[in-house]
């Protein structure tokens, strides 16, 4: 459905997106995960056509984005961050109007809105003015008018920013209703979203993709990993010290957890559990253990250790 | 067409969506009115001039009218689209950059005809109540029309041609004030140019001559060609400026 070759887009001064390379089946659900300016926003607007990119090809559903944009714009609704929509306008007169832009025929256009109206939950509100809907409502129009024309693929861009859980879960819910008949690219910086959504998952590092996989090979790559949470009190360098120099632990982070209490966050071989040790050495230097927990690796690990930069230190 | 003509039909449903074109149309027709009010003072004292429709579309009240209500009417039009965002789903429709900046701009242009519709009545009063056997000749007045659409149809494409670069309804209308008072004034360049070429290029390039030779009901050539390429080269910009995200 989209292959995408090299891709790189340059700003004045940045590269937003360099050389990426993916592909996306009919039927699959991917999610897009990185960290806020890691060129998610920029990859969809290059596959919308909103702008060129600076190199690389990419076609979707076997059309190449720059010379047959118009096709190709046919064939995908897209949803941006944010959802932008016009406040002055009623929601079926909004849902009308581009269906007729994107060129669903005159008579059918009726009953285009009416169904995504319906799929969407927007029954209620086709007479209500844009500007004074919910949050949730206006996602949820977005959304509509990104699927008014039946596209092949959809391209949603943070579907569920700024939602509270119950319309989170709503969305997600009707996301993976989509699925079956589109194929859906969505991007996120949320990790759960992408876990409980996505069939697999692309993640992007300054403009880089650093791993594609489905989110279970994801969790296996972290089989080799466990973390060991440890909060205690005493000495805090002696403390770290003496955690960096037990068998198997790795990266020790540590951080104020109240009061002269710290917790330690320690990065170990899946096969050694440090957790006697760390007992043992708190005991017999006299420091008192409130909390000892060892944690699977979740996606979020993964995620955190393929995306720390050098910048943010930790 | 199809994508032209729902864009248009959005754009022109939209200022009567917005109270500021009503209060724009009501701050025109006021205006216009004094206007109306300068011609038939005039027409009291008897003067039977050839260029009695200059009163109405020569008058310092149009020219005010014109300058005033032009930015106010286009300010919105892509400026709005570029803070609200909406540019991204309008532009990744299946629609030509051109088609919008087109579309965009007929609407303005069909608004701005509708705005001078009430001025009709004018004729008509005068036809019904001056005392004169045959003071209403209709050649000057569809001059005076052809004249206003002509102007406006230049001044709007600079309108359009300023929302595009900006995300700020309100720079957007200063930049467009400020641009079509350059055009506007470099008219004068008729009357205070040290040499011939330029009270030449003055003469050609003023709306006020122009809209003085029309309101006589003399349709020249120059005034037709002037407004409109000027109003295409302006459109140009306006798509251009809209494709630039594309280069950046």
């Amino acid at each position: 459905m989209i292959k995408v070759e090299h891709l790189t887009k340059r700003f004045a001064g940045c590269v937003a997106v360099d050389d990426a390379s993916f592909t996306v089946e009919r039927g699959e659900i991917v999610g897009l995960l990185g960290p806020n300016g890691a060129g998610k926003t920029t990859t969809m607007r290059i596959l919308t056509c909103f702008f060129p990119a600076s190199a690389g090809r990419v076609t979707i559903a076997g059309l190449d984005i720059f010379t047959e944009s118009l096709e190709v714009r046919r064939r995908i609704g897209y949803m941006p961050e944010n959802v932008p929509l016009y406040p002055e306008m009623r929601v079926d007169e909004y849902l009308r109007f581009r269906a007729r832009l994107k060129g669903v025929p005159g008579r059918r256009v009726n009953r285009r809105v009416a169904e995504v109206k319906e799929l969407c939950g927007l029954e209620d509100v086709g007479l209500r003015i844009i500007g004074q809907l919910s949050k949730g409502y206006r996602q949820r129009t977005g959304l509509a008018e990104a699927l008014v024309h039946d596209p092949e693929l959809l391209i949603l861009d943070e579907p569920t920013i700024g939602l509270d859980p119950n319309q989170i879960r709503q969305v997600r819910g009707l996301i993976r209703e989509l699925a079956q008949r589109h194929t859906i690219l969505l991007s996120s910086h949320i990790l759960p979203e992408v876990e409980m959504t996505c069939g697999r998952v692309l993640i992007l590092k300054a403009g880089r993709i650093v791993a594609s996989d489905t989110p279970g090979n994801l969790h296996g790559r972290l089989q080799g990993l466990a973390t060991v949470v440890v909060e205690m009190r005493g000495p805090a360098g002696e403390m770290e010290a003496r955690l960096k120099g037990l068998v198997g632990v790795g990266h020790v982070r540590g951080e104020s957890a109240g009061g002269d209490w710290m917790r330690y966050t320690l990065e170990c071989a899946r096969d050694r559990d440090p957790r006697p040790e760390v007992f043992t050495a708190a005991a017999s230097a006299g420091w008192t253990i409130r909390e000892l927990r060892s944690e699977a690796g979740s996606l979020e690990d993964v995620f955190v250790s393929l995306t720390r930069g050098e910048g943010d230190g930790e | 067409m199809r994508a032209f003509l729902t864009l248009w039909r959005k754009e022109l449903a939209a200022y009567f969506l917005s109270p500021i074109a009503y209060v724009m149309m009501m701050f025109f027709l006021v205006v216009m009115g004094f206007s109306f009010w300068l011609l038939v003072s005039v027409l009291i004292q008897g003067s039977m001039s050839a260029s009695i429709m200059n009163e109405l579309f020569g008058s310092i009240f149009f020219w005010i009218a014109m300058l005033i209500v032009v930015p106010v009417l286009t300010m919105r039009l892509l400026a709005e689209e570029n803070r609200a965002g909406t540019i991204e789903t309008l532009m990744t429709a299946p629609v030509s950059d051109a088609e919008v900046v087109l579309a965009k701009y007929a609407g303005a242009l069909v608004f701005f005809v509708l705005m001078w519709l009430p001025t009709v009545v004018y004729a008509l009063v005068l036809r019904r109540f001056s005392p004169l056997v045959a003071p209403m000749d209709f050649g000057p007045m569809l001059g005076g029309y052809l004249g206003a659409t002509l102007v406006g149809a230049l001044y709007i494409a600079i309108g359009l041609f300023c929302s595009a670069l900006t995300k700020n309804q309100i720079v957007a209308a200063i930049i467009c004030f400020a641009l079509i008072n350059v055009a506007f004034i470099s008219g004068f360049l008729a009357y205070v140019g040290r040499d011939e070429t330029v009270r030449n290029l003055g003469a050609y390039v003023s709306s006020v001559e122009h809209m003085r030779d029309l309101a006589r009901g003399v349709v020249d050539s120059r005034a037709v060609v002037f407004h409109l390429s000027g109003a295409v080269f302006m459109l140009f910009a306006t798509v251009k400026v809209v494709e630039s995200r594309k280069w950046k």
